[in-house]
């Protein structure tokens, strides 16, 4: 008896979109502030490419509302126990981070670069919300399977990271980033993310039980475990570990990567509504 | 604050005759849909954004093989804790000085967050307005001292308005004359303001258990996961961030690069 809210694709690619910018711009705040100067192209992909990101997802925020003109009226109240509420207004205040990051990434004095790495710590914490909060919007629903899921912000964290770090690794790839440009930890990192990402993952299905029906059995199952265990996460792992050290290999992980982080938005969302 | 005010509906009393549900459409200017065939005299099989009342027709088969009905006038239950209020981002869910929920037209962006929020299912999404709908309690009509329209119709007084204290008060004698009748499982659903929800202000009477008439049976705010799932979040978010930071710190071995 209870009712479904009919989001569609275009949510979904707003949770992918969303978790890719978080995960991009907290790799680039840490290489920023934790790697060495041979990280910084790291640090400015991962701003640059949180900042178009984050934009898309407003867009895509608005464009799904029944009266999109009526945008605004999501900052008339802040609900801090409401995802909805917070999560439009942290989208908007991400995004300022991202601007102000990504101007900030084309200087070389010190003094802005201090600055930079500073205004990157304190971004990070919203990154992770974008990131993260998609998931707890869905657990706390009245809905079966996403309200049983204690882990869904967790997970969806875990993916938005591992997919931001691939998203980065596969600019650096196609704009032949050279070596000592922090590629080796960009995918060092990811490969920690994508392995913490199975555990989580792997937890959140022990922790369902038999709520996690609707993506193990029926029409999205075969998805679910083709398209976001193994090619998503097993096969990218696998290659990561015998061919890192070709690079046409890692950007192939990469990509698969981002298909496993999209499929799992996908299941996640549709799954329950169809 | 006003005295809270309650719809009572009386499952015992109702003929299914349904005048509440085309009283509600009249009042309400609610449009005409398509019937839907379910199977039973039910139509349509649920709320929605144009059916705001709706008489539930339970069949339960009995031992000579024949079917009886159980009757039941459903409706949105001005929750006291309500999940629909807590999720609505834009305000435009509200709780009047009678206690009741509504959504205000005007701010509604067409989320749809209430839409999943609400327990029981009762909200429901119009295309053509691009807003969320569901019972108003007849907002304009209690603001002008009259009981909604669907209590109103009602020829059987199976659904009562009034102070809810009054109501609860009667609805609980009505529940000790109908076992004393012999109906052994004749329950109230929702009265209960230390109950689930904080109790409901269109609460119920019902002759068998709430699962018969497909109601929950402890529904639950789904808010109430927020803060476990956030901690959840954060460990995750704890757990990836020292692994980047690892990754990104072993400045002495160089850049690990091939
Ligand atoms: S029954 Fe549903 S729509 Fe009605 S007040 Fe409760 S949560 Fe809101
Ligand atoms: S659809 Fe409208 S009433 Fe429902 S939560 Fe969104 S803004 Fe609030």
């Amino acid at each position: 008896m209870l009712k479904t809210p009919h989001w569609e694709m275009m949510v979904v690619w707003y949770f992918f979109l969303g978790g890719i910018a978080g995960g991009a711009y907290f790799t680039a705040a840490i290489a920023d502030n934790f790697g060495g100067s041979r990280d910084r192209r790291v640090a400015q992909i991962g701003y640059l490419l949180s900042l178009p990101l984050v934009a898309i997802c407003g867009v895509l925020l608005i464009l799904d509302l029944g009266v999109p003109l009526r945008f605004l009226n999501m900052l008339r109240s802040f609900k801090f126990w409401d995802p909805m509420s917070i999560g439009a207004w942290a989208l908007g205040v991400f995004g300022l981070f991202t601007l102000v990051s990504s101007v900030l990434s084309f200087s070389s004095s010190e003094s802005t670069i201090a600055l930079r790495r500073k205004i990157g710590l304190v971004g990070i914490l919203f990154g992770f919300f974008l990131a993260s909060y998609t998931g707890v919007l869905l657990s706390a629903t009245a809905l079966p399977f996403w309200s049983d899921a204690r882990l869904m912000g967790a997970l969806f964290l875990a993916s938005g990271a591992s997919t931001g770090m691939a998203a980065i690794s596969l600019i650096m790839f196609a704009t032949g980033a050279g070596s000592g440009d922090g590629w080796g930890r960009v995918k060092k990192a990811d490969r920690f993310s994508m392995i913490f990402e199975l555990v989580v993952l792997a937890v959140f299905l022990a922790l369902l039980g038999s709520a996690a029906r609707p993506i193990l059995s029926g029409q999205f199952a075969a998805l679910f475990w083709g398209g976001l265990v193994v090619v998503g996460l097993l096969i990218p792992l696998v290659l990561e570990f015998v061919g890192h050290r070709m690079r046409a290999v890692g950007a192939v992980s990469a990509v698969l990567v981002l298909v496993g982080g999209f499929i799992l938005r996908y299941v996640v969302v549709m799954s329950i509504q169809s | 604050m006003a005295t809270t005010l309650a719809m009572f509906t009386d499952t015992s009393l109702c003929i299914g005759c349904r005048a509440c549900q085309v009283a509600c459409k009249q009042w309400n200017e609610l449009g005409a849909e398509a019937p839907e065939w379910t199977g039973t005299y039910q139509n349509h099989s649920h709320f929605t954004d144009e059916t705001f009342r709706l008489v539930r027709f339970v069949e339960q088969p009995q031992p000579n093989g024949n079917l009886a009905w159980l009757l039941m006038s459903d409706v949105c239950k001005h929750c006291a804790q309500a999940g629909c209020l807590d999720a609505c981002p834009t305000g435009a869910i509200y709780r009047t000085e009678f206690g009741t929920v509504n959504i205000n037209q005007d701010v509604c962006n067409g989320c749809r967050y209430c839409v999943s929020s609400c327990p029981f299912g009762v909200v429901a999404f119009n295309e053509d307005t691009g807003t969320a709908k569901k019972c108003t309690f007849c907002n304009d009509r209690i603001h002008n001292g009259l009981g909604p329209a669907c209590a109103k119709a009602c020829p059987t007084d199976s659904i009562q308005f009034g102070a809810r204290e009054t109501l609860v008060t009667k609805a609980q004698k009505r529940v000790e004359t109908l076992k004393a009748m012999g109906f052994k499982d004749a329950q109230l659903y929702g009265a209960d303001s230390n109950g689930f929800l904080g109790g409901l202000n269109a609460f119920f009477l019902l002759l068998s258990k709430p699962s018969t008439y497909n109601l929950p049976e402890n529904p639950r705010l789904p808010q109430r996961n927020v803060v476990v799932d956030s901690l959840l979040s954060i460990v995750s978010a704890v757990a990836v961030g020292v692994g980047a930071v690892f990754a990104f710190r072993d400045r002495g071995k160089g850049d690990g690069d091939a």
